[in-house]
């Protein structure tokens, strides 16, 4: 697919860019949790960068921030319906 | 002696009635400044719902503060509160540069909105 020019879903293929990079924003706010709920599944794990598309630097200040949001109860480490 | 600037944010246990949060309140930000710390900012969230229990409680009391302090009253205040059994959690932050100019952008309420971006763009595709 990738070695085709022609094939069909080559030009499907979108690219992903980082959410944050795009937005401008320089520091990840552990409070904002609407924003981080985003980057979780519905299990309430962290969705990699490769789903994402978000940029290495804002990944790991996405994961301090989740975490701290864990930590204070404001998220769920594991979500209510899988304990 | 150097100071920082923190950010602070604590959980007061759910047992009191709601006007001994603020006896709570005032005996933490007591504890601060007679630690050598000056408190800049007190924000109150109010009573929350956990995402989980915490020690069989549902709710919580969410307080959020800023303060600048030097670097050895985090250690008093945090050696005390971990004893105490009104405050549940607490989360102390050194403000970095980063977060320092983060911080102006909330106070102007200047904060890029990070999926408002990406909503108007998916907008203009369809």
């Amino acid at each position: 697919m990738i070695k085709n020019p022609s094939h069909p879903k080559k030009s499907i293929r979108k690219v992903k860019q980082c959410k944050f990079t795009k937005a401008g924003l320089e520091y990840i706010d552990y409070k904002d949790v609407d924003t981080l709920q985003r980057f979780t599944n519905d299990q309430g794990k962290i969705l990699p960068r490769r789903v994402t598309g978000t940029s290495a630097k804002h990944q790991r200040q996405l994961t301090t921030a989740i975490k701290r949001a864990r930590f204070l109860a404001l998220m769920p480490y594991v979500a209510e319906n899988l304990r | 002696m150097s100071k920082n600037q923190y950010e602070f944010t604590y959980i007061i246990n759910p047992v009191f009635e709601e006007d001994q949060f603020k006896t709570v309140v005032e005996k933490v930000s007591k504890l601060i400044t007679d630690n050598g710390g000056e408190i800049e900012e007190v924000e109150e969230w109010g009573s929350r719902k956990f995402a989980y229990e915490i020690d069989k409680k549902g709710t919580g009391y969410y307080v959020n503060m800023y303060f600048t302090a030097p670097a050895t009253t985090i250690a008093a205040v945090e050696k005390v509160l971990r004893i105490d059994d009104d405050v549940m959690r607490y989360l102390t932050l050194k403000l970095d540069a980063k977060m320092l100019r983060h911080r102006e952008l909330v106070k102007n309420n200047a904060v890029p909105d990070v999926f408002a971006v990406v909503e108007e763009e998916e907008a203009k595709e369809a």
